[in-house]
């Protein structure tokens, strides 16, 4: 099948968090990225303020490079003769203002070893803040379909590819959380999806006073999230307890010396009245002291 | 070699050649090819055949041809001889290259199978219904799945006297599936389906040659809507809820339609009201491109991008298709008629699919009417009105139904009806909200 790829929508955190490629090995095969959270990206819609463009090539052969921010990130752009369309249309349009784009993505990796994704527009287009909203909704919708699809996963042990699609997943889905889950090596950081879902619902519905309870950016608030030290203060006594908790729990699940199964262990924690996202950091926490590790992604263990 | 080994190949060299070669010196041709110059046989065949076979009727082909039996073909045979009874067989004119021509097409049966045919130069032949032919040198194709039998210019048939073929009875495939009308797709065989009748009409086609009377309609349960065609009457009306057992799925163009054959049995049942809204057939990309087709579907999508041969086109006069170039490919160079069309991809974040969008609704999408597209373009090119009416549908969301195909460049949908969508905004960011606060 040579069918069109699908336009994925996604935030720029998720499309900048992306350091995974799969790269085409044969002729007219396409060039995927895997997001974190298991979009396999070939194409994407991206919608928001175009903020800067800037022509890096010549008048007789342009080549634009622009940004478009979302709610919560930057897209970086670039557009060249190869898309004639977007081309023509990008030198017309006013900085700032609200556009749309699809495109191709492209991942490159840097001196630095960063990978930076970018996207290449085919078209280009001035929109609406109102046309704007809808592609934040839409995004967040499908932002929010992965994430718990993700935690889906994470749930269900080593599930497969093909237990996940018996269970009700599309191919595509499947195949990107598995792939994403493995080759990351490392769980996605939910919070910072979800951050990103509370600031499009923030922005369309600015009369909700949205507050999902998740911890507030460093920026905002800097002086909070100094590390605390070793057994200072209530708080600190907070964390080390529900520390201890934890591990207990971790010992505890670990019948059959392969760890604790994440599944269980978000259930008897939030028994216990510990959230799903406080438990992600105290494992964090935890990981970092080297106390436990994860020998795979879905089972935590105590060394 | 010798020369008991020769004989089927002269016998079969005699076939063709009939009387222009006697046996004697066609031996000795043979010996001289085989034995003398150490060919091979086919080789040797070809250079006897051709030196000695009649330029009217070039029957010579490359290689030995193959004699199978119709289950046996694969579709990828370039030459093989069948022994097969005429099932039906018919006549008919058509045009190929532009030209009028005579083929006869029908189906062919042996004791293992069936399969359509085609004599593409039929010249004086008379297929009689149930008698026994020999096709030689047929050539095999798939369409469909299905394997087809060509007989072209070098293809011969000859009456088999005496031989008697009988068909199998039709092979009762393993009792019929029960099976949902939202999960029939191509090619999972006989079904059973309990539905309600949406509509149904009656008409008169003519057949294999037959007037008949062909009645059909749509039938719908909880999960989707179908075409039904009955081939007999079973006396089906509008609103009854019925038991059908036995029907088979035919694809047309990748949508798969209900088909109600003598095997089929059709009962009364309670009537179901749980019915899918027959006024909607909601589905998204991802689902349609799963299930390859089907009729009246509904999606919701946002224009991606529109594509080369959107806004005015010239249509033929004589067939209606799109011109290229101020010609049409099968009427040569004719005298186009105006036309407007959008062709557009839409892409609703599960897949992308290719939309053909008529002119009326395409004046409706776009608000601009054909005569305002033709006055654009007398001023300034028809480049840009492609690029206008572009620029006012790229990134819309849209609603569009129609009937989905697919091909190796995924699904096409051939819009019936097409509108702007509005979204509700703030009714849609509150049920996601609602669903985020409950989970976390």
């Amino acid at each position: 099948m040579n069918a069109r790829e699908t336009a994925w929508r996604v935030f720029a955190t998720e499309l900048n968090s992306t350091t995974l490629e799969i790269k085409a090995t044969e002729e007219k095969m396409p060039s995927y990225v895997v997001t974190p959270l298991g979009a396999k990206i070939n194409r994407v819609l991206i919608a928001g303020v175009m903020t800067e463009k800037e022509n890096i090539g010549s008048d007789e052969e342009p080549l634009w490079r622009a940004r478009i921010q979302d709610v919560s990130g930057n897209f970086y752009i670039n557009v060249g003769r190869f898309q004639p369309e977007a081309c023509t249309a990008i030198a017309d349009i006013e900085v700032p203002s609200f556009v749309a784009a699809v495109g191709k993505v492209r991942a490159y990796t840097g001196d630095d070893g960063r990978t930076r994704v970018s996207v290449r527009p085919e078209n280009i287009v001035p929109i609406t803040e109102d046309v704007r909203k809808e592609w934040i909704l839409e995004t967040a919708k499908s932002t929010w379909k992965r994430l718990t699809g993700t935690k889906r996963v994470l749930g269900m042990g080593d599930a497969t590819k093909e237990d996940l699609v018996k269970s009700g997943m599309s191919e595509t889905e499947a195949f990107g959380i598995t792939y994403a889950l493995d080759n990351y090596g490392q769980m996605p950081d939910s919070s910072l999806y979800l951050k990103t879902v509370q600031a499009a619902l923030r922005m369309i519905l600015p009369d909700r006073d949205i507050d999902l309870g998740l911890p507030e950016d460093l920026s905002d608030s800097p002086d909070e999230f100094e590390m605390p030290e070793e057994g200072n203060g209530s708080s600190g006594n907070n964390a080390a307890q529900l520390e201890d908790m934890i591990l207990n729990l971790l010992e505890e699940l670990d019948v059959d010396g392969k760890g604790a199964p994440r599944e269980e262990l978000e259930r008897r924690a939030e028994a216990e009245g510990i959230s799903s996202i406080e438990l992600e950091e105290v494992s964090n926490t935890l990981m970092d002291k080297g106390l436990v590790y994860e020998p795979n992604l879905r089972y935590l263990k105590r060394i | 070699m010798e020369n008991e080994e020769l004989t089927p190949i002269i016998q079969e060299l005699q076939r063709v050649l009939g009387d222009k070669i006697d046996e004697e010196q066609l031996a000795v041709e043979l010996n001289k090819y085989l034995n003398e110059y150490h060919v091979n046989i086919d080789a040797a065949k070809r250079g006897i055949l051709r030196k000695y076979g009649d330029s009217d009727t070039p029957t010579f082909v490359t290689g030995n041809s193959l004699v199978k039996k119709i289950a046996e073909l694969t579709g990828t045979e370039q030459n093989v001889d069948i022994t097969a009874k005429v099932v039906f067989a018919d006549t008919k004119e058509i045009t190929a290259k532009g030209l009028p021509k005579t083929i006869v097409s029908g189906i062919l049966g042996d004791e293992t199978g069936t399969a359509s045919f085609t004599i593409w130069e039929p010249g004086t032949i008379a297929l009689a219904k149930g008698s026994v032919y020999i096709f030689r040198n047929c050539y095999c194709k798939t369409w469909n799945d299905k394997v087809q039998i060509n007989i072209g210019s070098r293809g011969r048939v000859e009456l088999a006297d005496g031989v008697r073929i009988d068909l199998p009875e039709r092979q009762i495939t393993a009792s019929p599936t029960e099976i949902k009308i939202g999960n029939i797709k191509e090619g999972i065989g006989s079904v059973t389906v309990t539905g309600k009748v949406i509509s149904v009409e009656s008409r008169e086609i003519t057949a294999r040659g037959e007037q008949k009377t062909v009645y059909s309609g749509l039938i719908a349960d909880d999960t989707g809507k179908i075409q039904f065609s009955a081939w007999s009457d079973f006396g089906i009306k509008e609103g009854e809820s019925l038991c059908i057992k036995n029907a088979y799925i035919r694809s047309w163009k990748g949508i798969p339609q209900l088909n109600l054959g003598d095997r089929c049995e059709v009962s009364r049942v309670d009537e179901i009201t749980d019915v899918v809204d027959t006024t909607t057939n909601k589905k998204t990309i991802e689902e349609i491109t799963r299930i390859g087709g089907g009729l009246d579907i509904t999606l919701d999508g946002l224009v991606v991008d529109v594509s080369q041969g959107s806004g005015i086109i010239r249509r033929c006069p004589q067939c209606n298709r799109s011109m290229l170039n101020g010609a049409c490919t099968t009427h040569g160079m004719v005298e186009g008629v105006m036309d407007l069309r959008l062709k557009l991809v839409i892409d609703d974040g599960t897949g992308a699919m290719g939309t053909i969008v008529n002119r009326a609704d395409t004046e409706k999408l776009t608000g601009v009417t054909l005569q305002a597209a033709q006055g654009l373009a007398a001023v300034k090119g028809e480049a840009v009105v492609g690029r206008e009416i572009t620029s006012k549908i790229l990134m819309k969301r849209v609603t569009v139904t129609g009937n989905v195909m697919s091909d190796d460049y995924g699904p096409r949908m051939i819009v019936n009806s097409a509108s702007i969508k509005e979204m509700d905004l703030e009714e849609e960011a509150t049920k996601l909200l609602e669903e985020v606060e409950a989970s976390i």
